[in-house]
């Protein structure tokens, strides 16, 4: 019996086979089909590249844009209200394969795109008249859209991955104004510094 | 209750009123189908019913049916009786759009009363829209465009639809006043592939356009360069700088431009090369501007790499070059205006302002200078376009320069001439006369004419020369009269040629030209030409020129030489040709190879030296190659039989012969040769001689003949019937030892081979006509042909031509003394080369040379 599992064993591994077979996976595969509309376009990775030069080329300037927009005491007290202090943020690790790299920037991007939805639904009540704040939120809401939709094809077309299990912030909803500013503002902070890093990465 | 009485009344009034109005509104038939679209060109069926109810009512059924469209009966053809109670009509091709059918009934005979309507429309189902193309202007929404194609005459909906590789967009409903483009409700996303197509759907059909699949980045309009601004420099008057702020895309997209200017006053622009201008930047200096002008400037971008759409153009911007020094002095000119002072007069010197593109800059002033003759220059500096001086009446040269910013223009010179300069015009002088308008604004453009006070003839003629000469013709050529002798306007040329005895003949010529061709001369001809210029006044004639025309035109003599050359030559080569190839012959003919008597040997012709015969080696005695016309007897009788005995006998004779003929030579040997071959015909002729008369020996004489119609200075041998006994023969045991040996050597195979290598050379049949021509000779050589002849037959028969050859050769050596005496004088010296070495052959060769070869001593 031994015999027969030493030699079926192996056979069964190399028939199974596949890319990514045998590395760990941090996703759930939980019976999704990957399948997307239209064929994923052949240059998903440049413009990847390009989506994360963009965010990263945008983002200094949502964040000055934002803590201004907030008042005082924000602009002058940005390393106590404003730093990268956001403890559940998704790790990304920059040497890491190419794959998982992307299943580590899904959930960066999705992670920060909820927290950019809470954001610009909590500063459409807290400061209406930022409509250049609300623009540039939306905006770079939309461009994370883009990633997401540009990763998720690629991790499908290359690596067959269909569903990456991805983690949020803490919901704002219930907090005051000043924690929903200075929320917002860590935030920011952090994908400041986060999106400098995963733009240099790929 | 009384509520529930009251609500049942009125239930039943609405029910009774609803019942009664519908009786009265109701159809006495209906018409299927209800609201038909139908497609264009296609057919079409409607049926009308009738009820029964109205049938009985009005005593009709469906033969009663009739139809209408527009009001307008249609024939009964198109009608159909299904039943009784209903009729249906069809339609083919159906091309009108909107059509109203009716049913109709003629009741009681004479009233029409219609029963249902209904109204056709018809259009056509959509096509593909194609085309489809969108465009992504920069911070607004995508939009999107396409071709409906054909019209439809249906209300037709068009819907964008447009999708990410993950997810849907929600779709894009075409607005009624603008069916063929549409803008998405969402923001555009760049580096984002976005799929988009568009579906049309009516009435009569749903058809969706082709899918296109882009990147929306790859499709933006950028918004124009903002905030452009233009300077210039101080430095560089040929330049201006160009600054602008990009659009908020640059920070993403590289971006490239087009930048064009224009002078303030120009309604074209000029554009800076787009590849100065293909990547992303803030500013951009243009160079090669004039200075001090004003130019407008406008800037657009793109997408670098090309894709995507321009944007608008900006907002024009201006500015000024640098001044830079004035590029051309001002026109200016005087005005003399009488002074009272004597000796003095009133000069007024006005210009005009430089165009700005002259002046290339402000003009701060004007430098004036004047200069009398042989005096300083005075200056003088002027705001005003006008000046005024008293001068003197001298002549005056004055000079004006502008000046600006940066510095002065070149000098513009005037001559203001002596106040005595009129009058004094010479008669047959050419004056050119200048007329200069003058306006309020400035001097006009300036005419020019050339006059005399009275015109002259020329003083000197022109002088003619030849430019070219040929045989028939010849180019002259001269040269235009200088001015000073022209004396007037030369009218035209004559030009005068004759030969010395022929007439003169004159020409005709223009006065622009200075070239002529007379044509139709006569070759080898000495002509002499002069040529006369004309003016008004008369003409002057030039120096005569003489002219010699070649006897033969250029090329002809090569024509007639280079010909015949070739032909010589080819003629050349064709006989050189024939001659190599016929040499033997030839050689034969003219050349006959002829023994060297210097090589024969004597000692062997002595009675005292015994003959050594060596018949067995064909090779050693002739070894000589130029030994080939040796003519011998081939004896090939040995081979079959033996010889006969008068030959032998012959052969004995022969020898004596030989002997007996040194006698008649004068000592020195070369008679014994001298001889030759006619021995051995002599010994022929004794074959028969012997058997009658033994002991008796017919001498031979030489007769004496030229070779070649030569005529020889020598005495003529000629056979001789002398009897007398040749004793040294008898006494020779020698001869009788070469019979033996000619005996054996007959038998020999070496000896026959030598014979025939002999022959060989003789297989000619002229040399048969020459043995006949030899009777002409003498009657003496009759007698030998006769005896030769008879021998030929005898020897002949049994042994073929080869043997013909040999007496062949024999007869020539003989008896043909014109013919072959060159032959034979080449003989001697062969002949007696072989005879030092050889021994038999020495001794016979020499007989066949020897009569030509050596002269009677």
């Amino acid at each position: 019996m031994k015999v027969l599992a030493a030699g079926v064993v192996p056979l069964l591994l190399v028939l199974h086979w596949k890319h990514g077979a045998g590395s760990p996976l941090p996703i759930t595969p939980v019976n999704a089909t990957c399948a997307t509309r239209h064929p994923c376009h052949s240059n998903l990775m440049n413009q990847i590249r390009n989506q994360l030069a963009q965010l990263n080329g945008s983002a200094n300037a949502l964040f000055i844009l934002y803590y201004t927009a907030q008042g005082e005491p924000f602009p002058n007290n940005l390393d106590k209200l404003c730093g990268p202090n956001v403890t559940d943020f998704p790790p990304f690790h920059a040497n890491s394969t190419e794959k998982t790299r992307l299943v580590e920037l899904y959930r960066i991007i999705a992670y920060l795109g909820a927290s950019l939805g809470n954001i610009t639904r909590d500063q459409k009540v807290l400061n209406p008249n930022a409509l250049s704040l609300h623009s540039k939120l939306n905006a770079t809401a939309d461009i994370m859209r883009g990633l997401l939709s540009n990763v998720l094809c690629r991790l499908c077309s290359k690596y067959h991955v269909a569903h990456v299990d991805v983690a949020y912030g803490p919901d704002t909803s219930g907090k005051d104004v000043f924690q929903k500013k200075k929320l917002g503002c860590q935030l920011l902070g952090k994908y400041k510094q986060v999106i400098a890093v995963v733009a240099q990465a790929f | 209750m009384l509520t529930l009485k009251i609500w049942i009344v009125q239930a039943l009034f609405i029910f009774f009123t609803t019942e009664s109005v519908g009786e009265l509104l109701d159809p006495c038939g209906y018409i299927k189908p209800e609201s038909p679209i139908v497609q264009l060109g296609s057919n079409f069926t409607a049926v009308c019913v009738l009820k029964e109810k109205c049938m009985d009512y009005f005593h009709v059924n469906a033969n009663y049916i009739f139809w209408k469209t527009n009001h307008v009966t249609i024939p009964k053809e198109q009608y159909t009786i299904i039943n009784k109670t209903a009729s249906s009509v069809t339609f083919t091709d159906i091309s009108l759009l909107n059509i109203q059918l009716t049913c109709n009934i003629r009741t009681f005979g004479q009233i029409d009363q219609n029963v249902y309507g209904i109204r056709i429309i018809s259009g056509l189902p959509p096509e593909k829209p194609t085309n489809l193309s969108c465009i992504v202007n920069e911070g607004k929404k995508m939009m999107c465009q396409w071709d409906p194609g054909r019209e439809t005459y249906l209300e037709t909906n068009f819907t964008l639809k447009s999708e990410w590789a993950t997810e849907k967009f929600a779709d894009c409903k075409t607005k009624r006043d603008t069916p063929t483009s549409c803008t998405v409700d969402y923001s555009p996303v760049y580096f984002v592939n976005i799929e988009v197509w568009v579906e049309a759907e009516n009435a009569l059909g749903k058809v969706t356009s082709d899918h296109i699949n882009f990147d929306p980045v790859d499709k933006v309009k950028p918004s124009p360069p903002h905030n452009l601004s233009v300077s210039n420099s101080e430095e560089l008057s040929s330049i201006l700088k160009l600054t602008w702020i990009n659009s908020s895309i640059q920070g993403f997209i590289g971006l490239k431009y087009n930048i064009q200017y224009r002078t303030r006053d120009a309604s074209t622009w000029s554009q800076i090369p787009p590849e100065d201008t293909a990547s992303t930047r803030y500013s951009f200096t243009v160079q090669d501007l004039k200075p001090f002008t004003e130019y407008v400037f406008r800037i657009r971008c793109m997408k670098e790499d090309g894709k995507g759409f321009w944007s608008d153009w900006s907002e024009e911007a201006s500015g000024i070059t640098y001044e830079d020094r004035p590029s051309k002095a001002p026109s200016f000119w005087y005005k003399i205006e009488p002074s009272h002072t004597h000796g003095y007069r009133s000069v007024q010197l006005i210009w005009k302002t430089l165009p700005p593109f002259e002046a290339n800059g402000k003009i701060l002033d004007y430098e004036v200078t004047l200069t009398r003759w042989k005096s300083r220059l005075q200056n003088y500096t002027v705001n005003d376009t006008k000046w005024t001086v008293n001068i003197t009446n001298d002549r005056y040269i004055a000079t004006l320069t502008a000046r600006n910013l940066v510095g002065k223009s070149n000098a513009a010179v005037l001559t203001i001439p002596a106040y005595d300069f009129q009058g004094n015009l010479a008669e047959s002088k050419c004056y050119l006369i200048t007329v200069t308008p003058v306006y309020a604004d400035g001097p006009g453009s300036t005419e020019s004419i050339k006059a005399y006070l009275k015109q002259a003839p020329p003083s000197k003629g022109p002088t003619v020369r030849t430019k070219k000469v040929g045989k028939n013709e010849a180019v002259l050529e001269w040269d235009q009269l200088p001015v000073d002798v022209q004396n007037g306007f030369i009218r035209n040329y004559t030009i005068f040629y004759r030969t010395i005895i022929g007439n003169e003949t004159a020409v005709n010529v223009d006065s622009s030209h200075t070239e002529y061709t007379l044509s139709s001369l006569t070759s080898d001809t000495l002509y002499m030409v002069r040529m006369a210029a004309y003016t008004d006044e008369g003409g002057k004639d030039g120096p005569e020129f003489t002219f010699t025309t070649p006897k033969f035109a250029q090329g002809e003599i090569e024509a007639i030489v280079v010909p015949v050359c070739l032909a010589f030559l080819l003629t050349t080569l064709l006989g050189v040709l024939f001659c190599f190839n016929k040499r033997d012959l030839i050689k034969k003919h003219i050349w006959p190879n002829v023994p060297d008597p210097s090589k024969s040997h004597i000692a062997q012709w002595s009675p005292h030296t015994p003959p050594r015969h060596n018949f067995n080696s064909k090779d050693q005695m002739y070894s000589d190659g130029n030994f080939t016309d040796v003519s011998v007897v081939e004896i090939e009788a040995a081979n079959d039989k033996k010889p006969f005995p008068e030959d032998l006998k012959s052969l004995d004779l022969f020898k004596k012969e030989k002997i007996s003929t040194e006698g008649h030579s004068s000592g020195i040997g070369g008679s014994s040769c001298m001889s030759s071959s006619r021995p051995s015909i002599s010994s022929s002729d004794e074959n028969e001689s012997a058997q009658n008369t033994s002991g008796t020996v017919q001498y031979s004489t030489v007769v004496h003949s030229g070779y070649r119609h030569q005529v020889p200075s020598v005495q003529v041998f000629s056979r001789s019937e002398s009897t007398q006994p040749l004793l040294d023969s008898e006494e020779r045991p020698e001869d009788l030892q070469l019979v033996d040996n000619i005996d054996s050597s007959v038998g020999n195979l070496p000896r026959q081979q030598y014979f025939k290598q002999n022959c060989s050379q003789h297989e000619t049949s002229p040399d048969i006509s020459h043995f006949e021509r030899s009777k002409q000779v003498s009657s003496v050589n009759e007698e030998d042909f006769v005896r030769l002849k008879q021998q030929i037959s005898d020897i002949s028969q049994p042994y073929g031509s080869g043997q013909m050859k040999m007496f062949q050769e024999i007869s020539v050596a003989d008896a043909f003394g014109p013919r072959t005496e060159g032959q034979v004088e080449r003989f001697e010296t062969v002949g007696m080369e072989a005879a030092i070495d050889e021994g038999m052959p020495k001794s016979y060769l020499p007989q066949t040379v020897r009569r030509g070869g050596y002269m009677p001593q």
